[in-house]
Protein backbone atom coordinates (compact mmCIF):
# COMPACT_ATOMS: atom_id res chain seq x y z
CA UNK A 1 0.00 0.00 0.00
CA UNK A 2 2.38 2.96 -1.18
CA UNK A 3 1.37 5.98 -0.52
CA UNK A 4 -0.58 5.17 2.43
CA UNK A 5 1.34 5.95 5.73
CA UNK A 6 1.20 3.58 8.52
CA UNK A 7 -0.74 0.41 7.04
CA UNK A 8 0.52 -2.86 7.44
CA UNK A 9 -1.05 -5.68 5.45
CA UNK A 10 -3.70 -7.25 7.56
CA UNK A 11 -3.00 -10.67 6.11
CA UNK A 12 0.77 -11.21 5.10
CA UNK A 13 2.06 -12.92 1.93
CA UNK A 14 3.03 -15.98 4.25
CA UNK A 15 -0.05 -16.23 5.64
CA UNK A 16 -2.69 -15.90 2.45
CA UNK A 17 0.04 -18.92 0.92
CA UNK A 18 -0.59 -21.09 3.92
CA UNK A 19 -4.13 -20.58 3.59
CA UNK A 20 -4.50 -21.33 0.08
CA UNK A 21 -2.48 -24.34 0.36
CA UNK A 22 -4.52 -26.27 3.12
CA UNK A 23 -7.79 -25.16 0.72
CA UNK A 24 -5.87 -26.75 -2.05
CA UNK A 25 -4.68 -29.39 -0.24
CA UNK A 26 -8.45 -30.07 0.46
CA UNK A 27 -9.39 -29.70 -2.63
CA UNK A 28 -7.47 -32.54 -4.13
CA UNK A 29 -6.72 -32.82 -7.65
CA UNK A 30 -9.34 -30.99 -9.94
CA UNK A 31 -8.81 -30.04 -13.14
CA UNK A 32 -5.05 -30.82 -14.22
CA UNK A 33 -4.35 -29.86 -18.17
CA UNK A 34 -6.80 -29.01 -20.68
CA UNK A 35 -6.26 -25.19 -21.16
CA UNK A 36 -8.76 -24.65 -24.09
CA UNK A 37 -11.87 -23.44 -23.15
CA UNK A 38 -14.00 -25.74 -24.57
CA UNK A 39 -12.73 -28.24 -22.05
CA UNK A 40 -13.10 -26.49 -18.83
CA UNK A 41 -15.65 -28.08 -16.77
CA UNK A 42 -18.76 -26.78 -15.17
CA UNK A 43 -19.19 -25.14 -11.73
CA UNK A 44 -21.35 -27.51 -9.75
CA UNK A 45 -23.80 -24.87 -7.97
CA UNK A 46 -22.59 -26.06 -5.11
CA UNK A 47 -21.71 -24.43 -1.66
CA UNK A 48 -18.33 -22.60 -0.49
CA UNK A 49 -15.93 -25.01 -0.14
CA UNK A 50 -11.87 -25.70 -0.62
CA UNK A 51 -12.40 -27.91 -3.72
CA UNK A 52 -14.72 -25.65 -5.38
CA UNK A 53 -12.29 -22.51 -4.16
CA UNK A 54 -9.33 -25.01 -6.35
CA UNK A 55 -12.01 -24.86 -9.18
CA UNK A 56 -12.21 -21.26 -9.42
CA UNK A 57 -8.79 -20.47 -9.32
CA UNK A 58 -7.49 -23.12 -11.74
CA UNK A 59 -9.62 -21.22 -14.14
CA UNK A 60 -8.44 -18.23 -12.40
CA UNK A 61 -4.76 -19.62 -13.45
CA UNK A 62 -5.69 -19.89 -16.92
CA UNK A 63 -6.34 -15.95 -17.44
CA UNK A 64 -2.99 -14.86 -15.06
CA UNK A 65 -1.01 -17.54 -17.40
CA UNK A 66 -2.79 -16.00 -20.82
CA UNK A 67 -1.57 -12.39 -19.52
CA UNK A 68 2.00 -13.25 -18.31
CA UNK A 69 2.24 -14.96 -22.04
CA UNK A 70 0.97 -11.98 -23.53
CA UNK A 71 3.08 -9.38 -21.60
CA UNK A 72 6.13 -11.70 -21.46
CA UNK A 73 6.14 -11.96 -25.18
CA UNK A 74 5.16 -8.32 -25.57
CA UNK A 75 8.51 -7.41 -23.37
CA UNK A 76 10.55 -9.91 -25.28
CA UNK A 77 9.57 -8.68 -28.63
CA UNK A 78 10.14 -5.27 -27.48
CA UNK A 79 8.65 -3.00 -30.62
CA UNK A 80 6.37 -0.97 -28.59
CA UNK A 81 7.25 2.93 -27.57
CA UNK A 82 8.93 3.25 -24.31
CA UNK A 83 5.66 3.97 -22.80
CA UNK A 84 3.79 0.81 -23.23
CA UNK A 85 6.74 -1.46 -23.10
CA UNK A 86 7.93 -0.42 -19.65
CA UNK A 87 3.93 -1.05 -18.66
CA UNK A 88 4.18 -4.49 -20.10
CA UNK A 89 6.93 -5.25 -18.42
CA UNK A 90 5.59 -4.27 -15.14
CA UNK A 91 2.45 -6.24 -15.68
CA UNK A 92 4.31 -8.78 -16.91
CA UNK A 93 6.21 -9.24 -13.77
CA UNK A 94 3.03 -8.93 -11.59
CA UNK A 95 1.24 -11.69 -13.89
CA UNK A 96 4.00 -14.17 -13.55
CA UNK A 97 3.82 -13.83 -9.58
CA UNK A 98 -0.26 -14.31 -10.09
CA UNK A 99 0.23 -17.49 -11.93
CA UNK A 100 3.42 -19.10 -9.24
CA UNK A 101 0.87 -17.94 -6.40
CA UNK A 102 -1.33 -20.06 -8.00
CA UNK A 103 0.35 -22.87 -9.48
CA UNK A 104 1.99 -23.41 -5.95
CA UNK A 105 -1.54 -23.53 -3.99
CA UNK A 106 -2.94 -25.77 -6.29
CA UNK A 107 -0.11 -27.97 -6.41
CA UNK A 108 -0.39 -31.04 -8.59
CA UNK A 109 -3.90 -30.07 -9.86
CA UNK A 110 -2.47 -26.45 -11.43
CA UNK A 111 -3.66 -26.77 -15.17
CA UNK A 112 -0.75 -27.10 -17.87
CA UNK A 113 0.39 -23.64 -19.34
CA UNK A 114 -1.98 -23.00 -22.58
CA UNK A 115 -0.41 -22.62 -26.42
CA UNK A 116 -1.08 -19.18 -27.00
CA UNK A 117 -1.08 -16.79 -30.46
CA UNK A 118 -0.98 -13.21 -30.09
CA UNK A 119 -0.85 -12.12 -33.32
CA UNK A 120 0.23 -8.66 -33.86
CA UNK A 121 -0.60 -7.85 -30.30
CA UNK A 122 2.01 -7.93 -28.94
CA UNK A 123 4.19 -5.94 -31.14
CA UNK A 124 1.32 -3.30 -32.72
CA UNK A 125 0.69 -0.37 -30.18
CA UNK A 126 -3.09 -0.60 -30.84
CA UNK A 127 -3.42 -3.99 -30.69
CA UNK A 128 -1.58 -4.26 -27.81
CA UNK A 129 -3.58 -1.73 -25.91
CA UNK A 130 -7.14 -3.64 -26.89
CA UNK A 131 -5.98 -6.94 -25.55
CA UNK A 132 -4.48 -5.83 -23.05
CA UNK A 133 -7.65 -4.31 -21.96
CA UNK A 134 -9.75 -6.61 -22.76
CA UNK A 135 -7.56 -9.01 -20.69
CA UNK A 136 -7.54 -7.08 -17.61
CA UNK A 137 -11.39 -6.19 -17.54
CA UNK A 138 -12.15 -10.07 -18.08
CA UNK A 139 -9.80 -10.56 -15.26
CA UNK A 140 -11.14 -7.52 -13.03
CA UNK A 141 -15.17 -9.67 -13.86
CA UNK A 142 -13.96 -13.07 -13.69
CA UNK A 143 -12.81 -12.48 -10.19
CA UNK A 144 -15.33 -10.42 -9.44
CA UNK A 145 -18.20 -13.05 -11.02
CA UNK A 146 -16.85 -15.79 -8.43
CA UNK A 147 -16.62 -13.36 -5.22
CA UNK A 148 -19.74 -15.39 -3.56
CA UNK A 149 -18.88 -18.78 -4.44
CA UNK A 150 -15.69 -18.63 -2.80
CA UNK A 151 -14.37 -19.37 0.81
CA UNK A 152 -14.08 -16.21 2.93
CA UNK A 153 -10.65 -17.41 2.97
CA UNK A 154 -10.37 -17.60 -0.98
CA UNK A 155 -12.09 -14.40 -1.49
CA UNK A 156 -9.41 -12.94 0.95
CA UNK A 157 -7.18 -14.42 -1.43
CA UNK A 158 -9.16 -13.20 -4.77
CA UNK A 159 -9.24 -9.71 -3.29
CA UNK A 160 -5.00 -9.27 -3.48
CA UNK A 161 -5.48 -9.60 -7.40
CA UNK A 162 -8.28 -8.69 -8.44
CA UNK A 163 -8.01 -5.32 -7.93
CA UNK A 164 -3.88 -5.40 -9.45
CA UNK A 165 -5.95 -6.08 -12.64
CA UNK A 166 -8.13 -3.62 -12.02
CA UNK A 167 -5.13 -0.88 -11.60
CA UNK A 168 -3.33 -2.61 -14.81
CA UNK A 169 -6.93 -1.63 -16.73
CA UNK A 170 -6.89 1.82 -15.82
CA UNK A 171 -3.26 2.38 -16.07
CA UNK A 172 -3.02 0.87 -20.02
CA UNK A 173 -6.51 3.17 -20.78
CA UNK A 174 -4.34 6.06 -19.10
CA UNK A 175 -1.56 5.44 -21.44
CA UNK A 176 -3.91 5.07 -24.43
CA UNK A 177 -6.24 8.43 -23.55
CA UNK A 178 -9.14 6.58 -23.21
CA UNK A 179 -11.45 7.14 -19.83
CA UNK A 180 -9.85 5.21 -16.92
CA UNK A 181 -13.16 4.37 -14.82
CA UNK A 182 -16.25 5.69 -16.02
CA UNK A 183 -18.94 3.08 -14.51
CA UNK A 184 -19.76 3.29 -10.66
CA UNK A 185 -19.90 -0.46 -10.55
CA UNK A 186 -17.90 -3.28 -12.19
CA UNK A 187 -19.93 -5.98 -13.36
CA UNK A 188 -18.86 -9.71 -13.04
CA UNK A 189 -19.22 -12.43 -15.54
CA UNK A 190 -19.69 -15.78 -14.62
CA UNK A 191 -16.99 -18.56 -15.44
CA UNK A 192 -19.25 -19.11 -19.02
CA UNK A 193 -19.39 -15.88 -20.07
CA UNK A 194 -15.47 -15.32 -19.13
CA UNK A 195 -14.70 -18.71 -21.28
CA UNK A 196 -16.61 -17.18 -23.98
CA UNK A 197 -15.16 -14.34 -24.49
CA UNK A 198 -11.50 -15.84 -24.37
CA UNK A 199 -12.45 -18.14 -27.32
CA UNK A 200 -13.68 -14.82 -28.81
CA UNK A 201 -10.21 -13.64 -28.08
CA UNK A 202 -8.53 -16.21 -30.59
CA UNK A 203 -5.64 -15.81 -28.15
CA UNK A 204 -6.00 -19.73 -27.01
CA UNK A 205 -4.63 -22.34 -29.24
CA UNK A 206 -5.36 -26.35 -29.32
CA UNK A 207 -2.96 -28.33 -27.25
CA UNK B 1 9.03 4.83 -17.26
CA UNK B 2 10.05 5.75 -14.59
CA UNK B 3 8.35 7.24 -11.63
CA UNK B 4 8.32 9.54 -8.73
CA UNK B 5 7.72 9.34 -5.23
CA UNK B 6 4.76 10.65 -3.81
CA UNK B 7 5.39 12.42 0.02
CA UNK B 8 2.91 10.57 2.29
CA UNK B 9 -0.49 13.18 3.34
CA UNK B 10 1.09 15.27 6.51
CA UNK B 11 -1.22 12.96 8.36
CA UNK B 12 0.20 14.09 11.96
CA UNK B 13 0.17 17.99 11.65
CA UNK B 14 -3.37 17.82 10.41
CA UNK B 15 -5.25 15.69 13.24
CA UNK B 16 -8.00 17.37 15.07
CA UNK B 17 -10.92 16.23 17.77
CA UNK B 18 -11.08 12.81 16.67
CA UNK B 19 -14.10 13.52 14.79
CA UNK B 20 -14.63 10.31 12.61
CA UNK B 21 -14.53 8.35 16.00
CA UNK B 22 -17.71 10.68 16.90
CA UNK B 23 -18.86 9.64 13.27
CA UNK B 24 -17.97 5.98 13.76
CA UNK B 25 -19.93 5.65 17.27
CA UNK B 26 -22.44 7.24 16.30
CA UNK B 27 -22.50 4.96 12.97
CA UNK B 28 -22.49 1.76 15.56
CA UNK B 29 -25.24 3.08 18.02
CA UNK B 30 -27.07 3.47 14.99
CA UNK B 31 -27.01 0.30 13.43
CA UNK B 32 -27.25 -1.38 16.78
CA UNK B 33 -30.51 0.76 17.26
CA UNK B 34 -31.93 0.81 13.89
CA UNK B 35 -35.15 -1.50 14.38
CA UNK B 36 -36.77 -0.27 11.11
CA UNK B 37 -35.03 -3.20 8.70
CA UNK B 38 -33.32 -1.76 5.92
CA UNK B 39 -34.85 -3.85 4.24
CA UNK B 40 -33.25 -1.80 1.66
CA UNK B 41 -34.86 -3.30 -1.59
CA UNK B 42 -32.17 -5.90 -2.09
CA UNK B 43 -29.52 -3.50 -3.14
CA UNK B 44 -31.44 -0.30 -4.36
CA UNK B 45 -27.80 0.44 -4.98
CA UNK B 46 -28.65 -2.01 -7.74
CA UNK B 47 -30.76 0.65 -9.53
CA UNK B 48 -27.89 3.57 -9.61
CA UNK B 49 -25.41 0.57 -10.06
CA UNK B 50 -27.27 -1.04 -12.95
CA UNK B 51 -27.36 -4.34 -11.68
CA UNK B 52 -30.70 -5.98 -11.24
CA UNK B 53 -32.16 -5.58 -8.05
CA UNK B 54 -33.12 -8.41 -6.05
CA UNK B 55 -36.21 -9.23 -4.15
CA UNK B 56 -36.52 -7.07 -0.55
CA UNK B 57 -33.66 -8.35 1.19
CA UNK B 58 -33.05 -7.48 5.18
CA UNK B 59 -29.59 -6.64 5.87
CA UNK B 60 -28.05 -8.44 8.85
CA UNK B 61 -26.69 -6.37 11.17
CA UNK B 62 -22.93 -6.63 10.03
CA UNK B 63 -23.60 -5.89 6.75
CA UNK B 64 -25.70 -3.26 8.09
CA UNK B 65 -22.04 -1.90 10.08
CA UNK B 66 -19.93 -2.64 7.09
CA UNK B 67 -22.21 -0.74 4.36
CA UNK B 68 -22.08 2.17 7.16
CA UNK B 69 -18.55 2.17 7.34
CA UNK B 70 -18.33 1.97 3.44
CA UNK B 71 -20.76 4.84 3.20
CA UNK B 72 -18.66 6.94 5.42
CA UNK B 73 -15.83 7.13 2.75
CA UNK B 74 -17.36 7.30 0.05
CA UNK B 75 -19.21 10.99 1.75
CA UNK B 76 -15.35 11.47 2.07
CA UNK B 77 -14.41 11.03 -1.36
CA UNK B 78 -17.78 12.11 -2.36
CA UNK B 79 -16.84 15.98 -0.76
CA UNK B 80 -13.52 16.04 -1.78
CA UNK B 81 -14.01 15.96 -5.28
CA UNK B 82 -17.51 17.49 -5.29
CA UNK B 83 -15.66 19.97 -3.32
CA UNK B 84 -12.60 20.41 -5.71
CA UNK B 85 -14.42 20.76 -9.07
CA UNK B 86 -16.95 23.48 -7.18
CA UNK B 87 -13.47 25.36 -5.94
CA UNK B 88 -12.69 25.16 -9.53
CA UNK B 89 -8.87 25.35 -9.25
CA UNK B 90 -7.53 22.22 -11.11
CA UNK B 91 -7.12 21.72 -14.72
CA UNK B 92 -6.44 19.20 -17.31
CA UNK B 93 -6.36 15.44 -16.63
CA UNK B 94 -6.82 16.17 -12.92
CA UNK B 95 -10.42 18.04 -13.04
CA UNK B 96 -11.31 15.43 -15.89
CA UNK B 97 -10.21 12.80 -13.14
CA UNK B 98 -12.49 15.13 -10.10
CA UNK B 99 -15.59 15.31 -12.61
CA UNK B 100 -15.82 11.54 -13.33
CA UNK B 101 -14.81 10.38 -10.27
CA UNK B 102 -16.45 13.20 -8.12
CA UNK B 103 -19.79 11.34 -10.10
CA UNK B 104 -19.16 8.25 -8.95
CA UNK B 105 -18.07 9.02 -5.41
CA UNK B 106 -21.57 10.50 -5.93
CA UNK B 107 -23.58 7.68 -6.65
CA UNK B 108 -22.06 5.14 -4.16
CA UNK B 109 -23.38 7.72 -1.38
CA UNK B 110 -26.57 7.48 -2.99
CA UNK B 111 -26.52 3.75 -3.51
CA UNK B 112 -25.71 3.08 -0.17
CA UNK B 113 -28.10 5.52 1.98
CA UNK B 114 -31.06 3.61 -0.82
CA UNK B 115 -29.80 0.06 1.16
CA UNK B 116 -29.57 0.80 4.20
CA UNK B 117 -32.23 3.14 4.37
CA UNK B 118 -33.30 4.29 7.60
CA UNK B 119 -29.85 2.47 8.97
CA UNK B 120 -27.85 5.16 7.46
CA UNK B 121 -25.06 6.82 9.09
CA UNK B 122 -25.59 10.26 8.37
CA UNK B 123 -23.25 12.72 6.39
CA UNK B 124 -20.33 13.65 8.49
CA UNK B 125 -18.88 17.54 8.07
CA UNK B 126 -15.81 18.17 6.48
CA UNK B 127 -12.85 20.50 6.12
CA UNK B 128 -10.35 20.04 3.93
CA UNK B 129 -8.31 22.75 4.49
CA UNK B 130 -7.52 24.19 1.40
CA UNK B 131 -6.32 20.90 -0.61
CA UNK B 132 -8.90 21.07 -2.75
CA UNK B 133 -7.61 24.32 -4.09
CA UNK B 134 -4.24 22.94 -4.29
CA UNK B 135 -3.37 20.71 -7.19
CA UNK B 136 -0.13 19.12 -5.78
CA UNK B 137 -2.09 18.53 -2.19
CA UNK B 138 -5.38 17.59 -4.33
CA UNK B 139 -3.38 14.89 -6.37
CA UNK B 140 -1.59 13.50 -3.45
CA UNK B 141 -4.63 13.36 -1.22
CA UNK B 142 -6.75 11.68 -4.16
CA UNK B 143 -3.92 9.12 -4.30
CA UNK B 144 -4.30 8.23 -0.38
CA UNK B 145 -7.92 8.32 -0.42
CA UNK B 146 -8.16 6.06 -3.33
CA UNK B 147 -5.98 3.21 -2.32
CA UNK B 148 -7.40 3.59 1.33
CA UNK B 149 -10.90 3.19 -0.41
CA UNK B 150 -9.19 0.32 -1.84
CA UNK B 151 -7.92 -1.27 0.92
CA UNK B 152 -11.11 -0.60 3.02
CA UNK B 153 -13.37 -2.60 0.89
CA UNK B 154 -10.95 -5.44 0.58
CA UNK B 155 -10.21 -5.40 3.99
CA UNK B 156 -14.46 -6.13 4.66
CA UNK B 157 -15.49 -8.74 1.52
CA UNK B 158 -14.87 -11.72 3.19
CA UNK B 159 -16.92 -10.07 6.38
CA UNK B 160 -20.27 -9.69 4.26
CA UNK B 161 -23.00 -12.06 4.53
CA UNK B 162 -24.87 -11.12 2.19
CA UNK B 163 -24.63 -12.28 -1.61
CA UNK B 164 -25.80 -9.13 -3.40
CA UNK B 165 -24.10 -6.74 -1.22
CA UNK B 166 -20.79 -8.92 -1.76
CA UNK B 167 -21.71 -8.72 -5.41
CA UNK B 168 -21.85 -4.95 -5.08
CA UNK B 169 -18.75 -4.16 -3.11
CA UNK B 170 -16.33 -6.43 -5.29
CA UNK B 171 -17.87 -4.65 -8.09
CA UNK B 172 -17.64 -1.11 -5.99
CA UNK B 173 -13.90 -2.53 -4.92
CA UNK B 174 -12.61 -3.00 -8.60
CA UNK B 175 -13.90 0.76 -9.01
CA UNK B 176 -11.73 2.05 -6.17
CA UNK B 177 -8.44 0.08 -7.67
CA UNK B 178 -8.95 1.30 -10.77
CA UNK B 179 -9.48 5.40 -9.49
CA UNK B 180 -6.03 4.99 -7.77
CA UNK B 181 -4.69 3.60 -10.40
CA UNK B 182 -6.17 6.48 -12.56
CA UNK B 183 -4.85 8.97 -10.07
CA UNK B 184 -1.28 7.59 -9.56
CA UNK B 185 -0.98 7.77 -13.06
CA UNK B 186 -1.66 11.72 -12.85
CA UNK B 187 0.68 11.80 -10.16
CA UNK B 188 3.60 10.44 -12.12
CA UNK B 189 3.59 7.34 -9.74
CA UNK B 190 3.15 3.36 -10.42
CA UNK B 191 -0.24 3.15 -10.79
CA UNK B 192 0.29 -0.76 -9.83
CA UNK B 193 3.21 -0.89 -7.36
CA UNK B 194 2.85 -4.23 -6.58
CA UNK B 195 1.68 -7.72 -7.85
CA UNK B 196 -0.79 -8.28 -4.85
CA UNK B 197 -2.87 -5.89 -2.59
CA UNK B 198 -3.84 -6.08 0.69
CA UNK B 199 -6.65 -4.69 2.81
CA UNK B 200 -7.18 -2.45 5.59
CA UNK B 201 -8.99 -3.24 8.90
CA UNK B 202 -11.54 -0.97 10.11
CA UNK B 203 -9.65 -0.17 12.60
CA UNK B 204 -6.50 1.22 10.63
CA UNK B 205 -9.11 2.68 8.12
CA UNK B 206 -10.48 4.82 10.41
CA UNK B 207 -7.36 5.70 12.08
CA UNK B 208 -5.81 7.06 9.01
CA UNK B 209 -8.74 8.59 8.34
CA UNK B 210 -9.26 10.22 11.59
CA UNK B 211 -5.38 11.49 11.38
CA UNK B 212 -6.15 13.71 8.64
CA UNK B 213 -8.53 16.02 10.25
CA UNK B 214 -10.71 16.05 7.60
CA UNK B 215 -13.80 15.11 9.20
CA UNK B 216 -15.08 18.03 11.91
CA UNK B 217 -17.71 18.19 14.28
CA UNK B 218 -19.08 20.95 12.56
CA UNK B 219 -19.26 22.96 9.52
CA UNK B 220 -16.24 25.72 9.07
CA UNK B 221 -18.39 28.54 8.12
CA UNK B 222 -21.40 27.57 10.35
CA UNK B 223 -22.19 27.97 13.80
CA UNK B 224 -24.04 24.74 14.93
CA UNK B 225 -26.83 24.86 17.38
CA UNK B 226 -25.91 22.22 18.85
CA UNK B 227 -22.62 20.32 19.92
CA UNK B 228 -23.52 17.14 18.91
CA UNK B 229 -22.23 15.31 16.22
CA UNK B 230 -25.15 15.42 14.20
CA UNK B 231 -24.17 15.73 9.86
Amino acid sequence: MAGIPGLRPVDDPASRDRFLMRAFVAGGTLLAGGALVAGLPRLAASAQSPARDAEIFNFALLLEQLQAAFYGEAAERAELDAELLGFAKVVAEHEREHVAYLQTALGSAAREEPRTDFGDATTDPEAFAAAAITLEDLAVAAYNGQAANLTKDGLRAAATVVSVHARHAAWIRSIVGMPPASQPVDQPLSQAEVAARLEESGFLQEA
Amino acid sequence: MTFRDIPDLALADLDRDGAIREAVDRLERSSRSGFLSAAAGGMAAAMALGRPTPAAAALTRGDSAILNYALTLEYLQDAFYTEAERKGALAGPAARLTRVVGAVERAHVKALREVLGRKAVKRPFFDFRGVTEDPPSFVRTAVAFEDLGTAAYKGQAHRIESREVLAAAVGIHSVEARHAAWIRYIAGSAPAAEAFDEGTTKAETLRLVRATGFVVARPRTTVAKTPSFTG
